[in-house]
């Protein structure tokens, strides 16, 4: 953090965004140019919308592995460099000693962050993106590198050495990303029943297992179902998106799964449910239809405030851990808070 | 003088060795305080224990009445610990460095101000205040480490091995230092397994082996109790039969158990007497015509009480 270093890796990293951030204009604007019979503004909102994805993604990626890298060697590395008895020797209690871990290594995490937020705002130029999606956006990549920021650091205290720390939290991560995806697809397939075969959709997934993963309540936040129907160049998102998101998760099922032109847009009924209503837009739907499903409050919008919350509440539990675990004599530490006055033979 | 460490029965188990076994021992206040052993004898688990940084399997340790295990948060208060090895926290200024600790304490902005540029000071560190920690020499990141540990004027100091690694000089620097932090009313506890080192500088000394306390004492009382057994080297400007006589006469004295020529002009005398009969045997040479160039024990006091005390299959002493 200290000297040029930091800031050259700040605006390296805007520089990469920005450049990332043009591609995918480009190829989305290529992919309208080719006459594609829809009016422009719908086509800048269009773009606007996919730029919005592809950078919310990348930073998600980012901040995925970047903030459990940040915590991971904060306490070995003190164990390995020696410095934690003198440290541990000293009257601060060891929740602020990992508080102050955790909050050092993410205030960097955080700036990366922060200062991708004008950058992002580029999307507001296209149109097609609200604010507040930005910012729901934002809280979920804030509350996620909290998250697995403090992941990296309860490996760090929980294991000896850098390099095993590392791993553990690399495989967290993994766990994390990869793993609850894959277990949204065994569920779907496995937890199929006749009924769901018939109706062609995939089997009732418990919502849960979503909450964890940044990407999907990214996904849900960042709507571009009216998007899917109309254009190809999103397409994957559009798979992601209607596997993990709208089709087959919480209690009610819907969507046809990745049929042709993706699932039908979902409305949030206010209850948190999700519920999918068939909405015919492929049929030539008159362009306020579309408008209204562009508007984002259409959105499925009911997966990101459980991941946020989630790892809110996993953030704690993780720092207490990590408390526990930074020296052999400071464990429940509570019990030994009583204080016992000198004795007087000896004082 | 009242006693401001004290252990009794003190025990660290690990899995399969004992690392203390029943320790005790009680540190007045004002004192320095030597803890020898040779190399695996429990002195640097005693110290983390009473540093808090261990937790003893049974036993007692307090430090000015606080017990290490029920009140760690008073004992951090009253307790400088500077381990054997350490580190030093990269891309930190010296200043930085005492004031991260300054904190750590709960001092005030003043007070730290006040107390960083007093330690650097009396560390011989203020004309390196603005440099980079990593940048220091060995011993002055000793010293560093010790100004660390004296951040919050703790009563108490445990300082594990504070001299190992440093070159003659440091070491001398060093023990200037701790005489002036004797001075200043601060009881040290100090490690070691290097014993000249000590010698000089302790008033009281724990000699520590497989855990257990040998000897405890004054310097000058354990060597007291300890002496026969001593070893003089004479150098006298002789050769052949004049040394041959020398040695003679030296054997003829009362005190001297043996004595036997060691190179062309040196007799070594096993000697059982104490200060004043080895003060009389020289006077009675000089008298007596023996031309003695250098009359001394052969080697630390300390360093014989320590190969007496501790068991030969475990000794390994540093000699430097």
């Amino acid at each position: 953090m200290r000297g040029r270093r930091a800031f050259a890796i700040l605006t390296i990293y805007l520089l990469l965004l920005a450049g990332f951030a043009w591609m995918v204009q480009l190829m989305m604007a290529r992919s309208y140019s080719t006459g594609f019979g829809t009016s422009a503004t719908y086509a800048t909102a269009a773009i606007g919308q996919g730029i919005f994805v592809a950078l919310i993604m990348l930073e998600t990626l980012l901040v995925v592995f970047l903030s459990p890298m940040a915590t991971v060697g904060s306490i070995s590395l003190e164990r390995e460099k020696q410095t934690l008895e003198m440290l541990t020797a000293t009257p601060i209690t060891s929740f602020s000693i990992v508080l102050g871990k955790l909050l050092s290594a993410l205030v960097y995490i955080w700036l990366l962050i922060a200062a991708s937020i004008p950058l992002t705002a580029v999307v507001f130029v296209f149109g097609g993106v609200a604010p507040e999606d930005l910012a729901r956006s934002y809280l979920v990549l804030i509350a996620t590198a909290l998250g697995l920021g403090s992941f990296g650091l309860c490996c760090s205290s929980l294991v000896k050495r850098t390099q095993a720390a590392t791993a553990l939290a690399i495989f967290g991560v993994l766990a994390v990303s990869l793993g609850s995806l894959f277990l949204i697809v065994f569920w779907q397939s496995v937890g199929e029943t006749e009924n769901d075969r018939q109706a062609g959709r995939r089997g009732s997934t418990p919502e849960i297992l979503t909450y964890l993963n940044p990407f999907v309540a990214q996904a849900d936040i960042a709507p571009v179902d009216a998007l899917c129907v109309f254009d190809s160049s999103l397409s994957e998102y559009c798979r992601f998106r209607s596997r993990f998101v709208s089709d087959g998760i919480g209690i009610f099922n819907g969507g046809k799964g990745d049929t042709i032109g993706g699932p039908a847009p979902a409305f949030n009924t206010g209850g948190g449910a999700v519920v999918p209503v068939e909405v015919p837009i492929a049929q030539a739907a008159p362009l306020g239809a579309i408008a209204d499903v562009m508007a984002f409050g259409a959105a499925t919008d009911s997966i990101w405030q459980k991941t946020v919350t989630s790892w809110l509440i996993l953030s704690v539990v993780f720092l207490l851990i990590s408390s526990q675990f930074v020296s052999p004599t400071r464990r429940l530490h509570i019990r030994r808070r009583r204080t016992r006055k000198p004795s007087p033979e000896v004082a | 003088m009242s006693v401001i460490v004290h252990t009794e029965g003190l025990v660290k188990r690990y899995a399969s060795t004992v690392a203390v076994a029943g320790l005790d021992l009680s540190v007045e206040a004002g004192e320095i305080f030597g803890i020898v052993g040779p190399n695996g004898a429990g002195k640097s688990t005693t110290l983390k224990i009473l540093a808090t940084l261990l937790q003893p399997s049974s036993g007692v340790a307090e430090i000015a009445g606080w017990s290490v295990t029920r009140n760690p948060d008073q004992v951090r208060h009253v307790l400088g610990f500077m381990p054997d090895v350490f580190g030093v926290y990269d891309d930190m200024k010296v200043w930085e460095y005492l004031d991260f600790f300054g904190r750590c304490y709960g001092l005030s902005a003043a007070a730290r101000r006040r107390t960083i540029a007093d330690l650097l000071e009396l560390v011989d560190l203020a004309d390196r205040r603005d440099d980079y920690v990593q940048t220091l020499s060995r011993g002055m990141e000793q010293r560093l480490c010790l100004a660390h540990a004296l951040v919050h004027d703790p009563q108490v100091l445990l300082l594990d091995e504070p001299a190992s690694g440093l070159d003659p000089r440091a070491r001398v620097e060093l023990r200037e230092l701790l005489r002036e932090l004797r001075s200043l009313g601060k009881t040290i506890l100090i490690s070691s397994h290097i014993l000249p080192e000590l010698e000089e500088l302790c008033t009281g000394v724990a000699i520590i082996d497989r855990g257990q306390v040998l000897a405890q004492g004054r310097v000058s009382d354990i060597e007291r109790r300890l002496r026969f057994g001593a070893v003089l080297r004479v150098r006298v400007l002789a050769v052949g039969e004049d040394l041959e006589a020398a040695r003679v006469r030296f054997a003829a004295d009362p005190d001297v158990a043996s004595a036997e020529i060691l190179d062309d002009d040196t007799i070594e005398l096993g000697f059982r007497g104490d200060d004043a009969s080895s003060a009389r045997l020289l006077a009675q040479a000089v008298r007596d015509g023996v031309p003695v160039v250098t009359f001394a024990r052969a080697a630390s006091d300390l360093e014989e009480l320590f190969l007496q005390v501790t068991a030969p299959d475990r000794v390994s002493v540093d000699v430097t």
